[in-house]
């Protein structure tokens, strides 16, 4: 086994022991989100400011599906997957005719338009107030109200989903679509349907959300509103780029920075997301290529001192 | 009127800088924030009105000195990154600063109550309002328009490359550009507070609205962000009269809409 796969597996078993298994879930959960977003981000170089859509999306389906309609876990989190996959489709189908400025505007603008019809279906999600009382239904018997239990489900889904990125984006299909971040019109040249591809990693993209999702509104037992919201759109493509955007584990990374100082911060301080801001802003002038980036930089610089 | 003034601040910064600004909100609430505690501080709207803006046009410029500057070779998603990541900055010290709870700020006395136009009772205020925007946005069309530094700005949206080899400063101008509109988003703003109170939340609203505006009108045209901002007004406070759930829905199905079928906006020739 590879090193990475290896460090991923230690900490799998590790970060229960260090922090809350919910904020551990938490992390492995956002990483899975993080995949779906650095496909378009990293792999099509399609920068999507609405990945919030799919994701809070696949949370109130499957929010509503288990807590009014009692489907089963495993139905839920299936139906999550579609509701991601098929929101994808509908937003991506009409974002990739446009390019640049355009694009973001439009994924933004329909970021929007899901979460204002969140926001005033008051009866079916919550409104502002979120859609509580998701219950968290066994699969064939076992609980997963125990945190550890649902931590090792959580776990075992991300490692599955790592594994299915990493063939989709070893695959030909990887191959084409960074073959469009590189050069978009002589992909187009060389004969490849670039919309399509570019649907294709958005519908893709979508499902990883949706699962994302439905492992979310289980986790914390409510969808709340934020969850649609452009500002989570915005937190998926950060921790995207903190970890360095374009390597298969730089969401890994990213989601791990992300959920755990957001998660130790917002107990101390209120006022964390100022912290948050000031990341960023860090992160764009002075760490641009994330952290897998900046270890590479390190360890050449630790190897030529030698 | 006050969309138009957003619109067109935010329409010169992603026309001129060609830079999707998610910061215009906060820019727009720091400037309503100001103008309440400049007023209560020396007691007098008029000067508060006129420093707010200016405080916020500053705050503009070192902003676009200290990190925007850096940013124009980089790709779309850092730029979007960096004034996202501003604008929780701004929103958060205001919070800080300010508190978490929304209060209401007064108009000054002049204005206070309405007026009778002979069909209707009318708050003076908003009347003012009304006016004054209008008055901003024919000012800052006429220096757009007719000044020669107005056409240079004109100039560095159609083609950068040429504007700079014709020996123009273009990072002056880009400078100038992002002062500029933090300028009217700060203007806009501090209208605004005696009208609709001030609250934290007030600037991600605003940041939607004002992408929906420059939508609308186009990227970059200028004279299209001023209509668009009438246009989405009217219809906001129509759709609102008669459908009060769908408003905002409505709002961001259009801007959808139009970036399908006329990305270049209602009004554009390109």
């Amino acid at each position: 086994m590879k090193k990475p796969v290896v460090l991923i597996l230690i900490s799998i078993f590790l970060l229960p022991v260090i922090v809350r298994p919910a904020i551990a879930s938490e992390i492995w959960l956002f990483a899975i989100f993080g995949l779906g977003a650095n496909l378009l981000l990293g792999y099509t170089g399609l920068l999507s400011f609405g990945q919030a859509t799919f994701f809070g999306s696949a949370a109130y389906v499957a929010g509503w599906l288990m807590k009014i309609q009692g489907v089963n876990a495993f139905l839920a989190l299936v139906a999550g997957v579609g509701v991601g996959a098929a929101s994808a489709a509908v937003v991506g189908y009409l974002c990739v005719q446009r390019s640049g400025l355009y694009f973001i505007m439009l994924t933004f603008a329909l970021n929007q338009l899901f979460y204002f019809t969140a926001y005033q279906w008051t009866s079916v999600t919550g409104g502002e107030d979120g859609m509580p009382g998701v219950p968290r239904p066994a699969i064939s018997g076992i609980d997963f109200k125990d945190p550890l239990v649902y931590y090792a489900f959580v776990s075992l889904l991300f490692l599955l989903s790592l594994y299915l990125m990493k063939r989709i984006v070893d695959s030909p299909l990887g191959k084409i679509l960074q073959a469009i971040r590189e050069n978009e019109v002589r992909a187009e040249a060389v004969g490849f349907n670039v919309p399509r591809f570019k649907l294709l990693a958005f519908v893709i993209g979508g499902a990883f959300s949706g699962l994302a999702g439905v492992l979310y509104a289980m986790l914390f037992g409510i969808v709340p509103l934020e969850a649609i919201s452009f500002v989570f759109s915005g937190n998926v493509v950060f921790a995207t780029l903190i970890g360095g955007s374009g390597s298969l584990y730089g969401p890994v990374i990213g989601s791990f920075v992300f959920i755990w100082l957001s998660e130790s911060m917002s107990t101390v301080w209120a006022r964390w997301p100022l912290l948050l801001g000031v990341a960023f802003v860090f992160v764009v002038l002075f760490l641009r290529g994330g952290v897998v980036e900046a270890w590479h930089k390190l360890s050449l610089k630790f190897s030529s001192g030698k | 009127m006050l969309y138009a003034l957003m619109g067109l601040g935010l329409s010169l910064i992603t026309g001129i800088l060609n830079i999707p600004n998610f910061a215009h909100g906060a820019l727009f609430a720091v400037g309503a924030y100001l103008l309440a505690t400049v007023a209560v501080a020396i007691g007098n709207f008029w000067i508060a009105l006129l420093i707010a803006p200016i405080g916020v046009a500053l705050l503009g410029l070192a902003i676009e000195y200290a990190g925007i500057r850096r940013l124009y070779a980089a790709g779309h998603d850092y730029q979007l990154l960096f004034t996202f990541g501003l604008a929780l900055i701004l929103s958060e010290s205001i919070i800080l600063i300010w508190g978490p709870i929304g209060y209401s700020h007064l108009p000054p006395d002049l204005l206070r109550g309405g007026m009778d136009l002979g069909f209707t009772m009318y708050p003076k205020y908003r009347l003012f309002v009304m006016v004054a925007a209008g008055l901003l946005v024919v000012a800052t069309w006429l220096f757009l328009e007719k000044t020669r530094y107005g056409a240079i700005m004109r100039a560095g949206i159609e083609n950068k490359e040429m504007v700079s080899l014709l020996g123009i400063d273009i990072q002056k101008l880009f400078t100038v550009a992002f002062a500029l509109g933090a300028y009217l988003a700060g203007i806009a703003g501090a209208l605004t507070a005696p009208i609709r109170g001030l609250n934290p939340g007030m600037g991600p609203d605003m940041l939607g609205i004002a992408f929906v505006v420059v939508a609308l009108g186009g990227l970059g045209n200028l004279l299209g962000a001023i209509a668009a901002g009438l246009i989405i007004g009217v219809a906001q406070a129509l759709v609102a009269a008669y459908w009060t759930e769908a408003s905002t829905v409505v709002i961001y199905a259009v801007m959808a809409a139009i970036l399908l079928v006329r990305p270049q906006g209602l009004f554009g020739i390109r």
